[in-house]
């Protein structure tokens, strides 16, 4: 066929072939037509049954972040080498895979998004029900008006002995975890507290209402943002816990880790 | 006077019994199977082998069960007409039969619920322990299955009057095998378990808290059923709760 000609050389000489969210009957397929060629698969649950399979924490929705956050999480698990070119199958417009793009794998390109979900002290999925959490809440707000909140994952104990509580900790006493089913909810009430949410490695929410107190010397956050952020950023950094911060004023979800912006979202964009 | 005589001529009350008989087993075969779909019996058994292999047969576990019920009144109807036609007139054969064929009913109804809490088992157990990436794991659901299966058939056989000490025996041994062998290797387990519900309710010592337990300090940064993780500044403990009571606790105070 003549267009094979012109499009064949966007997936010619690959070394891999990266599937982003594919259905069971597309993998199969696949798989069945070309045994030679490594098949990778990105999704947020291993429908598929993939050997080589590396979980997305959320749908991104810009290609080019989900695209990135996969090779990423490639390198680091060594299912690619540097410098490997894949053809990466992702879905852009109406929901199945539509869209064919050759990118070059890049160890110096990396912005550490893989390393926040799966080299942070808290588990993964504490990481990612946060995440989760927290877009719902900008996208939603409480009733309708925006919210801010700041969510300190991770390394716990440090990080109690590094706030003071600013009023009764609601959470005393209590065994909530994120990804509960009732916390979505308790945690959208509380938000229009003041200060931060604390939630240990196992995901357990240790308290609410929390001041930070990091020594804010040497962290680097881009000037605009607000005291929330610049707590945020700097906990991160007396600490080994991550930092989740849904901003009031422009709604954006931000991720900090050692001091430093790993991750910026849009809520309304999921 | 003519209908009187035919209302005590056997044939025909036999006759009439078998119709009711039909007619009630019918009944409650409808009955019962309204009632286990109710009861939620259909989702419950969905995905286990017994269905899968009943849907193959163009049937289901519900159906199944109804129509052994249906089938064990229309067995007692038959028996019951033969019985009042004086067809075989032998009474022994009679009694023995009538404490039978119940018998019979509940060894079927054990062996089919056995059949499927087994398979039933196996997937629960199996889905619990997939996340489990060994491969010796796969054994547990298998083994958790064929037991089950093993007490139902020793039940059921039991039920029908066969001799089944030896299989009890077999059974009481496997029982206090598993039971030692739990013991002995879960008993750290149970011990700290134990604790470690103490722990979660009273709260003592909270995440953030500065402790000792035993010989180690540090920063409690996470408190669950079976251990409590203290960090210092170089090293994170992982301490099973049982120490907790052995040992006894401090809280750090500067």
């Amino acid at each position: 066929m003549a267009l094979d000609d012109v499009f064949g050389d966007i997936y010619a000489n690959v070394d891999a072939v990266a599937l982003f969210s594919p259905s069971g009957s597309y993998y199969e397929r696949l798989i069945g037509a070309d045994e030679e060629v490594d098949v990778i698969v990105f999704a947020t649950e291993n429908d598929v049954g993939a050997d080589a399979f590396v979980e997305l924490p959320i749908e991104f929705d810009e290609v080019e972040e989900r695209v990135k956050f996969g090779i990423e999480g490639a390198l680091e698990q060594e299912l690619i080498d540097d410098g490997d070119v894949l053809a990466c199958a992702t879905e852009v417009f109406d929901g199945s895979i539509d869209t064919v793009s050759r990118v070059r794998a890049d160890e110096d390109d990396r912005l550490g998004i893989y390393d926040l979900f799966a080299k942070s002290r808290a588990e993964p999925e504490v990481i990612k029900s946060v995440l989760e959490l927290v877009i719902e809440l900008g996208k939603k707000g409480q009733k309708g008006k925006p919210v801010g909140a700041l969510f300190v994952v991770g390394d716990a104990g440090k990080v109690m002995n590094k706030s003071r509580p600013l009023s009764y900790n609601p959470f005393e006493k209590s065994h909530v975890h994120v990804g509960d089913p009732i916390v979505n909810v308790m945690l959208k009430e509380f938000s229009r507290l003041d200060g931060a949410f604390v939630i240990s490695d196992a995901g357990k929410i240790v308290s609410a209402y929390r001041y930070l107190e990091p020594s804010a010397e040497g962290v680097d956050i881009p000037k605009g943002l607000g005291t929330r952020h610049m707590a945020g950023g700097a906990i991160t950094r007396d600490t080994n816990a991550i930092t989740i911060v849904l901003s009031e004023s422009d709604g954006l979800v931000r991720a900090f880790k050692g001091g430093e912006i790993i991750m910026e979202v849009d809520p309304e964009a999921y | 006077m003519e209908l009187q005589v035919l209302i005590e001529e056997p044939v025909v009350v036999a006759a009439a019994v078998l119709i009711l008989g039909v007619a009630v087993g019918y009944l409650v075969g409808k009955l019962n199977k309204e009632l286990l779909t109710a009861a939620g019996l259909g989702e419950a058994v969905e995905g286990t082998p017994f269905e899968r292999s009943a849907q193959s047969l163009g049937t289901s576990t519900v159906e199944l069960v109804a129509r052994v019920s249906s089938w064990f009144i229309y067995g007692i109807a038959v028996l019951t007409a033969i019985h009042i036609a004086q067809i075989l007139d032998t009474d022994d054969f009679w009694i023995r039969l009538t404490q039978f064929v119940p018998r019979l009913f509940v060894a079927v109804i054990v062996l089919i619920g056995g059949l499927i809490v087994a398979d039933k088992a196996e997937l629960v157990v199996g889905e619990r322990l997939r996340s489990v990436k060994l491969p010796e794991v796969s054994l547990i659901p298998q083994v958790v299955k064929y037991s089950i299966l093993y007490v139902a058939v020793v039940i059921a056989l039991g039920q029908v009057g066969v001799n089944v000490t030896a299989l009890l025996i077999l059974l009481a041994v496997y029982a206090a095998g598993i039971i030692v062998v739990g013991t002995v290797a879960f008993r750290h387990f149970l011990v700290s378990s134990a604790v470690g519900i103490y722990l979660l309710l009273n709260q003592p010592y909270g995440i953030g808290d500065e402790i000792r337990i035993g010989d180690q300090v540090g920063i409690v940064q996470e408190v669950d059923l079976f251990v409590t993780k203290i960090e210092s500044d170089a090293e994170e403990y992982v301490v099973p709760n049982r120490k907790v009571f052995e040992d006894g606790m401090a809280r750090v105070r500067d």
